[in-house]
């Protein structure tokens, strides 16, 4: 199967702390592989080196066989990205206006932007807001506008940092709505998450990254077969790695809260 | 880099700023009307005031000297020249003075009619209130009465002596103005305009560059926009002309706020001090120089203005560094304001904003000289290079790109 994306000893380092340390993985064309880690694991600092916005202190990052050091303007053409929490929408800009701008910004001829709005103001159901200032939204309207936004230039990546981060239960549905429809469009996903249930019902392979390192990767199924880690297991019964938080900073040891086993 | 990514980077700006109450207001709206108004009030006021110290200059005689032949003196010689100063009659003069009904209190010596007779000179007091301008003024305009009747006496009584009063004046003095012909009456009008052209050029693009960084950070819009194709050269630039643009708006918005003010009321432009435009030349050459320069001080600022505003993590942050910016530039613009152009060194043509303000001054003041005004242009684009690349070197760091 065709690899869209390639990954290959990839670290980050701000300053002597590694926030990414020598993490390699593959995704296959189609595929949804999900980033699973607590906050701070290093799984946004990996997905902002995908998408260019970050340099690796060493390894390199191929997406669609280009590199993100050597071509990262063919690198950001193949993608599209969705952050959670806020749209990141020009309030100012109506919804048309802000896909239009981003599709320009990718290339895009005039006409077909024209043509892609009215796909994907039918397909997300935006008819009646299309024209509208995204500042006179509400939030799920926002969202659809965000969703549009991302892949208007059709981008056969697509990454998701922590896409369901401070929505409510049926913004979240929206949101793994969209990208199933992503993978059943054939585009190649990568995700974050720091909800196992999340990743378990999106994705067809887990990465689990901790503390920059990626500890366990494979399908749902094999990571439950061979759980061979602390980390793991953990994850699996709902609790964050207790011998291993004894010994991390303090935002780590606020975070756990499971029970002794 | 591609000019067509700034071009789109830049088109979206213009659309979005243009909506923006905030920028609008504060860079347009804001400036084309206050500084006319306040220009108007302030210099309609000043204008007032000046009025209504030379006229209706209100005086008393004192108890001691108020009799009729005291009174004839004032009205009919003292004052006879003066029909602004008016003779009030009052029995208690220095409350008068105290209740603003006067403004001065003229006092003879007793003697003064024998004196006058025998030629012996004559003491006059005139009592006035320090801390009240208009009476300050009074017992200036008096005094100036009094030298004048003085001068007169000493006709007289030369004349009486059978000499020519000439013999009091052995040296005549003439003064030849030898300024060119353009360069009238516009000493506020030098000071005034430089001052203000270099000052709004390099803040007005302030609320802009405010927004276009910090503020798109803020709104987490940034973070998208740079996982699109172009590059960060391409989306510094399309932002920076931005900014460079709404400071040319912000002060063509002020200029043209001044030149409806300058037609309510002439002497607004100079906040009320008689200046008009009459007589000023402005050579074609020396002004295209200066808006060049003008132009290029604009493009320094904005690259200074976008670099703080990448480093800065939030809007207001972003606020707190402008805020110390303008009091940055302040300075060199204040330095040179009082400066006249026949003073201006060549080491102000190489500053920023002084060497905008030396330009204009140097044109208003009609005394071009070419060679600073080249020197100007040199070390201007110098800095617009230097600010550019410091801006764009900042929009490389990831240090600086992902503070939060």
């Amino acid at each position: 199967m065709e690899r869209m994306i390639e990954v290959t000893g990839l670290v980050k380092k701000f300053g002597d702390f590694a926030a990414v340390d020598n993490v390699s993985f593959s995704v296959a064309k189609g595929e949804i592989f999900g980033l699973l880690g607590e906050n701070g694991a290093g799984k946004t600092t990996t997905l902002r080196m995908l998408a260019t916005m970050l340099r690796p202190t060493a390894g390199r990052a191929f997406l669609k066989g280009y590199d993100t050091q050597k071509e990262p303007e063919k690198v950001r053409a193949q993608i599209g990205i969705l952050f959670g929490g806020e749209t990141g929408l020009y309030d100012r800009l109506t919804v048309a206006e802000n896909i239009a701008y981003f599709g320009e910004l990718n290339g895009m001829s005039k006409a077909a932007i024209r043509e892609r709005i009215r796909q994907l103001a039918q397909a997300f159901g935006m008819e009646d807001f299309i024209n509208k200032r995204a500042s006179r939204l509400s939030k799920g309207m926002k969202q659809k506008a965000a969703f549009a936004r991302s892949i208007v230039h059709d981008p056969d990546i697509m990454l998701f940092d922590e896409p369901t981060s401070g929505l409510d239960v049926t913004a979240a549905r929206d949101v793994h709505e969209f990208i199933l429809r992503c993978k059943s469009e054939g585009k190649t996903i990568v995700f974050s998450s720091h909800s196992m249930s999340e990743v378990e019902k999106l994705c067809d392979r887990i990465g689990i990254i901790h503390r920059g390192k990626l500890v366990e990767c494979g399908t749902v199924d094999e990571l439950k077969k061979n759980t061979v880690t602390m980390i793991w297991k953990n994850y699996l019964s709902g609790w964050w790695v207790r011998n291993e938080a004894e010994t991390c900073d303090d935002s780590t040891e606020k975070r756990d809260k499971g029970p002794d086993t | 880099m591609k000019l067509k990514h700034v071009m789109i980077v830049l088109k979206k700006e213009i659309k979005d700023l243009i909506r923006d109450k905030r920028t609008i207001i504060s860079s347009i709206v804001l400036p084309m009307i206050l500084i006319p108004v306040v220009n108007i009030v302030m210099g309609g006021g000043i204008q007032k005031f000046e009025k209504e110290i030379n006229e209706n200059v209100t005086v008393a005689l004192s108890q001691s000297s108020n009799t009729a032949e005291a009174r004839e003196l004032v009205r009919d010689r003292i004052l006879s020249k003066n029909p602004n100063i008016v003779l009030v009659d009052t029995d208690d003069p220095v409350k008068a003075l105290e209740n603003n009904e006067i403004r001065c209190i003229i006092e003879l010596e007793s003697s003064y009619a024998e004196k006058l007779k025998e030629g012996m000179p004559i003491h006059i007091t005139l009592q006035y209130d320090e801390s009240k301008t208009k009476s300050q003024a009074a017992a200036d305009i008096v005094a100036w009465a009094v030298e004048e009747f003085s001068e007169e006496i000493i006709k007289e009584r030369i004349t009486s002596l059978g000499l020519d009063p000439a013999i009091l004046q052995p040296v005549n003095i003439e003064r030849v103005n030898v300024a060119p012909n353009e360069k009238g009456n516009n000493m506020m009008l030098e000071m005034m305009l430089p001052f203000m052209i270099a000052m709004l050029v390099a803040i007005g693009g302030i609320p802009a560059a405010t927004d276009l960084v910090a503020g798109e950070k803020e709104r987490n819009t940034f973070e998208p926009l740079l996982t699109t194709m172009p590059d960060r050269g391409s989306l510094l630039l399309g932002k920076y002309f931005a900014v460079t643009l709404f400071s040319f708006v912000s002060l063509i918005a002020i200029l043209a706020g001044l030149f409806i003010g300058y037609m309510v009321n002439p002497n607004s432009l100079t906040i009320g001090v008689d200046a008009g435009l009459e007589g000023i030349t402005l050579d074609p050459l020396a002004l295209i120089l200066a808006l060049l320069i003008t132009v290029a001080l604009g493009m320094t600022f904005s690259g200074i203005q976008i670099a703080l505003s990448t480093i800065a993590k939030s809007y207001k942050e972003a606020q707190t560094y402008m805020s110390f910016l303008i009091l940055a530039t302040m300075m060199p613009g204040y330095a040179t304001m009082f400066i006249q152009a026949t003073d201006l060194s060549p080491v102000m043509f190489t500053l920023p904003v002084m060497n905008t303000v030396a330009a204009f001054k140097m044109i208003l003041g009609g005394r071009i000289d070419y060679f600073n005004l080249v020197l100007a242009l040199v070390t201007s684009i110098v800095f617009v290079a230097l600010t550019l690349a410091f801006a764009a070197s900042l929009f490389k760091k990831e240090k600086v790109m992902f503070r939060n």
